[in-house]
């Protein structure tokens, strides 16, 4: 049985920060829309880092690990960032909304009062945001991570050195 | 990669991830649901679970009672792939070994979805939503083959680790 532990936490930590940056960023935050891609991406990225670092075989429990880890950071990241975009976005969606109502679009009621409300900052929802996103973040990661392992893990380990065998007693001659 | 392990173990882990689907599931068709009853402020909350993870673009998403779901076609899809696929793991997998799927299986699921998804970000075409939710099933039915055994092993290497650490500190017998 090993019962030896790869470090989980440099690259989830690396992989994690980089996910939650362009799940932070304006438009190329949009990706997570395709099922969390920067979020199942990145915790596939952070067992490619850990299988680069490790000698051991990595198993679809390791990927588990590090994958839930690297969607935890990406949420706090992801929050962390968008905090100071926040106005920014908003005046992006606005104009976007605009824009498709001049081309004759029909936005769906109760939108406009929920793009005026998301401007004003409340510590309890910015918790619960960041709450519900590592929780979402956290199974997606999962997903990222096992997926990574069946992708990017080493197949079979390296055959072991020989043995190096003790030097034998002095000759008595 | 084949581990044996605790069936049991399996099983509970592939149940709850079952009734979490059907929960998420229900989830999105409660949003459209409670915002048809009047209850705005629940609605509100129940769309902005699903805010972080699809873009929910009122003409991209179906509609229940005037209403659009919480998340769009091919998220939609995916959840649906997911349920389909937690139906079937049992009878492809079983529940006593662990194996993940071969890299080229999800290449082979996932083109579709990553074509359509690129085509569409890239203005060469628009697909109806019922293209975007089939490919999104496609995608979906793939992944509890990685999410059941990734929990299950994940459960396994944590008793393992703990059992040898009880070992390691257990004093000697004489």
């Amino acid at each position: 049985m090993d019962a030896k532990k790869p470090d989980y936490f440099r690259p989830a930590l690396i992989a994690g920060a980089v996910a939650g940056l362009l799940s932070g960023l304006p438009l190329i935050g949009a990706g997570n829309c395709i099922c969390c891609l920067w979020i199942v991406g990145g915790a596939a990225m952070a067992v490619k880092l850990l299988a680069a670092g490790s000698s051991t075989l990595l198993t679809a429990g390791d990927g588990a690990m590090v994958g839930a880890l690297t969607g935890i950071t990406a949420a706090v990241v992801d929050a962390i960032v968008s905090l100071p975009l926040r106005s920014f976005n908003l005046g992006l969606a606005r104009r976007l909304l605009d824009k498709a109502v001049e081309l004759g679009g029909e936005l769906p009621s109760g939108l406009d009062d929920i793009i005026n409300n998301s401007g004003v900052f409340s510590p309890g929802w910015f918790l619960l945001g960041l709450f519900i996103s590592a929780a979402v973040f956290a199974v997606m990661g999962v997903l990222g991570g096992v997926i990574g392992v069946s992708l990017f893990a080493k197949k079979a380990l390296p055959p072991a050195a020989p043995p190096q065998t003790p030097p034998g007693p002095p000759d008595a001659a | 990669m084949m581990t044996a392990l605790n069936p049991r173990t399996v099983r509970t882990i592939w149940a709850l991830t079952f009734g979490g689907a059907i929960v998420w599931m229900a989830m999105i068709f409660l949003a459209p649901w409670l915002a048809a009853r009047g209850a705005a402020g629940a609605a509100r909350i129940v769309y902005a679970v699903f805010a972080p993870v699809c873009h929910q673009i009122a003409d991209r998403c179906f509609v229940l009672n005037g209403h659009p779901l919480a998340v769009c076609g091919r998220c939609l899809g995916i959840y649906a792939g997911v349920l389909a696929g937690l139906v079937l793991y049992p009878l492809i997998r079983g529940f006593s070994r662990l194996a993940l799927p071969r890299a080229r299986t999800f290449v082979f699921v996932t083109l579709p979805l990553a074509l359509d998804g690129l085509a569409g970000v890239l203005g060469i075409w628009r697909s109806p939503i019922g293209l975007r939710f089939a490919t999104g099933v496609l995608w979906g039915a793939i992944l509890p083959f990685y999410f059941v055994p990734g929990l299950a092993d994940l459960v396994r290497t944590r008793r393992e680790r703990l059992a040898a650490r009880k070992l390691a500190k257990s004093p000697p017998a004489t």
